[in-house]
């Protein structure tokens, strides 16, 4: 067994498939316990690797943490944003209501916009909490990462995630905005289709 | 109780929204003396030219957070005696403990709105109130 203490992850299928191969040319009453057993472990290693590489991928064949923190990390910036459009209305509200003659008009108006500064520190504690998950998923990438190294290279494990195909593969949800299509674009684009 | 309107704050958030929302509740508390800087370090270099009456900090910032500011301005002869209130969403106890062993005056946790704001800036302020 000299070989199994040099064994690396890439080769153990290879290996077990091997002393399956051995087991089942000997003449003992045990063989057929001991080929099963190694069987499972081979199928076993062989799904694994699979799943590994699924993981990493999602349907579309795109890398899927990757992915994924774009994602989140645009949520980020599109509630900032929408967080300061709001924060533009209410202080126009609130430079209007200043002005109001009626002075119960002016303190309904302002304990109006205060709330409306309380609600708005959301964007601040969603901002923390999508950062925590996005620094979460980054640390699982890396030590998938590193588990499909040990495992070596994953040719032919193919997603266990069925790729989308037809209309399913049109679904995408909103597109980041660095590889988004401006209205200007589409509008082109529609027109050249005319 | 009333505020003294002419104190000069500094505050401290690496959220952009947040130090506008904060600037806006105090503006609305009538304190509009008001400075804002992105992080810890920042904050320390504007206090440094001229220590402010208060300092009203988040917590959770790069590189310099909210503790270590405070831990530098408690170090800092010329500082240490400015009242600081961090608001933050650490909320945990062993937080609260660490922020009080390192000096702060006051902690408001996020969300928060203004009247917990106003309650802590007077409880920190005593001579102004």
């Amino acid at each position: 067994m000299s070989q199994a203490g040099t064994l690396q992850l890439p080769d153990a299928h290879g290996y077990l498939d091997r002393v399956i191969g051995e087991l089942r040319s000997l003449n003992t009453p045990q063989k057929n316990t001991l080929v099963s057993v190694l069987e499972y472990l081979s199928d076993h290693i062989r799904a694994t690797r699979n799943e590994i590489g699924a993981l990493r991928r999602d349907g579309a064949g795109n890398q899927m943490f990757s992915s994924t923190t774009d994602e989140l990390e645009e949520i980020v910036t599109e509630t900032a944003r929408a967080t300061n459009r709001i924060m533009d209305a209410a202080e126009t509200v609130e430079n209007v209501a200043s002005t109001v003659g009626e002075p119960i008009v002016a303190n309904v108006l302002m304990t109006a916009v205060t709330n409306i500064y309380e609600a708005s520190a959301f964007q601040d504690i969603t901002g923390q909490r999508i950062t925590k998950i996005v620094r979460s998923l980054q640390s699982l990438e890396e030590k998938l990462a590193s588990l499909a190294s040990a495992f070596g290279p994953l040719d032919g494990a193919a997603s266990a995630e069925a790729v989308r195909e037809g209309d399913a593969a049109l679904l995408n949800g909103p597109q980041l905005e660095k590889t988004a299509s401006s209205q200007t674009d589409i509008d082109a684009l529609f027109a050249s289709l005319e | 109780m009333s505020l003294n309107k002419n104190m000069r704050i500094v505050i401290v958030d690496d959220y952009t929204t947040m130090l506008r929302i904060l600037r806006n509740l105090l503006r609305q508390l009538d304190l509009n003396n008001v400075e804002e800087a992105n992080d810890g370090d920042a904050a320390y270099h504007l206090m440094q030219k001229s220590p402010p009456d208060l300092i009203i900090s988040d917590w959770n910032m790069a590189p310099v957070t909210g503790l270590d500011l405070l831990r530098n301005v408690r170090s800092n002869p010329r500082l240490k005696h400015i009242p600081f209130i961090m608001v933050t969403a650490e909320s945990k106890t062993e937080n609260v403990i660490v922020a009080k062993q390192a000096g702060v005056s006051n902690y408001i946790v996020k969300p928060f709105n203004a009247d917990t704001l106003r309650a802590k800036i007077a409880s920190v302020c005593p001579a102004t109130v």
